[in-house]
């Protein structure tokens, strides 16, 4: 039993890590730029079929294929923010109609992944040495491990950045006052393209890692990480990066002990009920910090 | 004219004259599709969506709520009907309106939820809609039939149901169209253009949200039972699947949120377009879908009629 709670805390952490890089990415672009990425869920797999397309075509390894997935998704997501925000700001409730939007955005690129790859599920068949390392008393494959590293060097980089950075403190400034921070002379309109385009790299990383850690993914294992996105954002507070890995964490760890404890369903079932939960009791995240708008 | 407060004034009767027409081109046009051996499946899916997005237009367009987990209703609905029909022998007209009943149950419990705005609302209402299609998929096999679902067995009679799938969506329609003339119509206007300034001219503003969250959910439910007795089958997979969400949301917002004529404006629309869509092209329909969304959003943000009203508002007097 020790061992299972052992292997659960673990996992928790690997897969938390995880969690964590899919909320904060989803946090800033809300925090940022006030649109509901509904279709984060499919730029994190986009992220993975990348990783995948990359070793089955190129025999490019996952560990390179992190560097390239932020490469390009950096710029796919910069060119798609030209084409899709400026015109939803004109629209009368620009915040609920970018849930619309990113709606269509996810159903467009399930259909368009599932055009390209079929709805099989896929695996990347790349296997480190040795397959697994013994940590403790328990034995975790290397892929998760280097998955995890690779998490903790992203959220470490990412946090220097946002505190240690011009454009990091510009990005949180946005995030607290965008009226005040135009009045200081950022130009807005290229700091949210630089949000969704962070954004959208980060995603696409995240879903290299998804790749390395979880078994398979296909065109609509989207919805899944959409829906976990919204538990950790809404857990770590409404566009508060430093909440969302930290509640991406917690969350990881709840999910795997509950797997210990419970039938897959019931866990699934605690995932949405943290979610309600959370917004009806405590709105402002575990945090509790509240960003105004 | 005698006594011109007892006559209706002119853009009344405009609005009555136009509402009759439509009214009535809809009733006969329906009606006559069996008997002139049209297409029975298509314009049963367009009389559902009509309703779907009409039903869907009171928690939005009226109210102001985005309800990104609808299919929760029509799911309960589906299962009710072939529950009841399948496992304890109800005559089809007798759970038909049970499903309606359900779906009221239904939102009954979700009805603190309406204390929430904006996305928060949206997430909730989806994460909602999980639980209910996790808490049916996990009940036990002999009540739901696992992941094989529900066959009704010999019951359908596609003419018949085509007939009370149109009861329903004319039902629907009656109802939306006295709502939006009615008291409590403009109570719920009023407060989802500003809840503080309409409680304080002595709207009841949980009550009168309230009923209006009750209105859109009846009417999904029941065709949730209602397509379930026309296909005969009911599973977890299609029954809450959420693209019946998007669907209906899509359709509501083309034609135009807040007016009677919109929604169904916009499912005619839209699912005329899907069909022919689909026929030339069924592997990229879900695509065209998604795509339809974005441009929708991006350049038809308040739909066909929306639009227009915003254009000549004098019209908004005489277009239902």
């Amino acid at each position: 039993m020790e061992l299972l709670i052992l292997n659960g805390l673990v996992n928790g952490l690997i897969v938390g890590g995880i969690y964590a890089l899919v909320g904060v990415s989803l946090t800033l672009l809300y925090g940022v730029l006030r649109v509901v990425n509904f279709a984060h869920g499919e730029f994190v797999i986009a992220g993975s079929f990348l990783a995948f397309v990359l070793f089955t075509s190129f025999g490019i390894p996952p560990l390179l294929a992190v560097p390239i997935a932020a490469v390009v998704f950096f710029i796919a997501g910069w060119g798609l923010y030209y084409v899709l925000i400026p015109r939803l700001a004109r629209s009368d409730d620009p915040e609920l109609m970018s849930f619309l939007m990113f709606y269509g955005v996810s159903i467009a690129a399930a259909a368009l992944m599932l055009l390209l790859f079929e709805a099989d599920s896929r695996t990347i068949d790349y296997t480190f040495t040795p397959v697994s390392v013994q940590v403790g008393p328990i034995y975790v494959s290397t892929a998760r491990l280097v998955a995890f590293a690779i998490t903790v060097v992203v959220s470490i980089a990412l946090a220097l950045f946002l505190f240690k950075t011009l454009p990091g403190k510009a990005l949180r400034a946005a995030i607290m006052n965008p009226e005040a921070i135009q009045i200081m002379g950022v130009d807005i309109v290229r700091l949210s393209a630089f949000a969704f385009a962070l954004a959208s790299a980060l995603a696409g990383v995240t879903g290299v890692l998804i790749a390395l850690v979880f078994p398979a993914f296909n065109p609509f294992s989207g919805a899944e990480y959409t829906i976990i996105a919204f538990i950790v954002v809404v857990l770590g507070g409404l566009g508060n990066p430093v909440g969302a890995l930290l509640a991406g964490v917690l969350f990881g760890l709840a999910e795997q002990m509950a797997t210990v404890f419970l039938p897959q369903a019931m866990a699934q079932i605690v995932g949405f009920l943290i979610l309600v939960g959370t917004i009806f009791f405590r709105p402002s995240g575990i945090l509790g910090v509240r960003f105004k708008r | 004219m005698a006594s011109p407060s007892r006559a209706p004034d002119s853009a009344d009767r405009i609005y009555f004259t136009l509402t009759a027409l439509m009214g009535g081109v809809l009733l006969i046009y329906f009606a006559s599709v069996p008997l002139l051996g049209l297409n029975v499946a298509f314009h049963f899916y367009l009389m559902l969506w009509i309703t779907m997005a009409s039903a869907f237009n009171v928690a939005s367009g009226f109210a102001g709520y985005m309800p990104f987990g609808y299919v929760a209703f029509y799911g309960i609905g589906a299962f009710t009907t072939a529950i009841l029909v399948k496992k304890a022998a109800f005559p089809v007209f007798l759970a038909l309106p049970l499903s309606g009943v359900a779906g009221i149950v239904l939102a009954l419990l979700f009805a603190p939820t309406l204390r929430l705005s904006g996305i928060y609302f949206g997430i909730v209402s989806l994460a909602l809609a999980g639980i209910c299609r996790l808490v049916i998929t996990n009940m036990p096999e002999e009540i739901t039939g696992g992941s094989f679902g529900l066959q009704l067995g010999s019951r359908a009679h596609p003419v018949q149901s085509f007939y009370v799938m149109m009861a329903v969506m004319v039902v629907a329609l009656a109802v939306i169209l006295w709502l939006s003339r009615s008291r409590l119509g403009k109570a719920l206007r009023a407060t989802r253009d500003d809840a503080d300034a309409a409680e304080m001219m002595g709207v009841n503003v949980p009550i009168v949200r309230l009923w209006g969250w009750l209105i859109s959910a009846f009417f999904p439910a029941v065709c949730g039972g209602v397509e379930a007795w026309y296909t005969n089958v009911v599973d977890t997979e299609t029954a809450f699947n959420t693209l019946i969400t998007a669907k209906t949301v899509i359709y509501a917002v083309a034609g135009g949120l807040g007016t009677v004529t919109g929604p169904v404006l916009g499912a005619v629309a839209m699912v005329w377009l899907d069909e022919l869509i689909w026929r030339q092209f069924p592997l990229l329909n879900l695509l065209i879908l998604g795509l339809a969304t974005i441009v929708l959003v991006l350049f038809l943000p308040r739909g066909i009629v929306g639009t227009l009203l915003r254009k000549k508002p004098q019209w908004r007097r005489y277009i239902p």
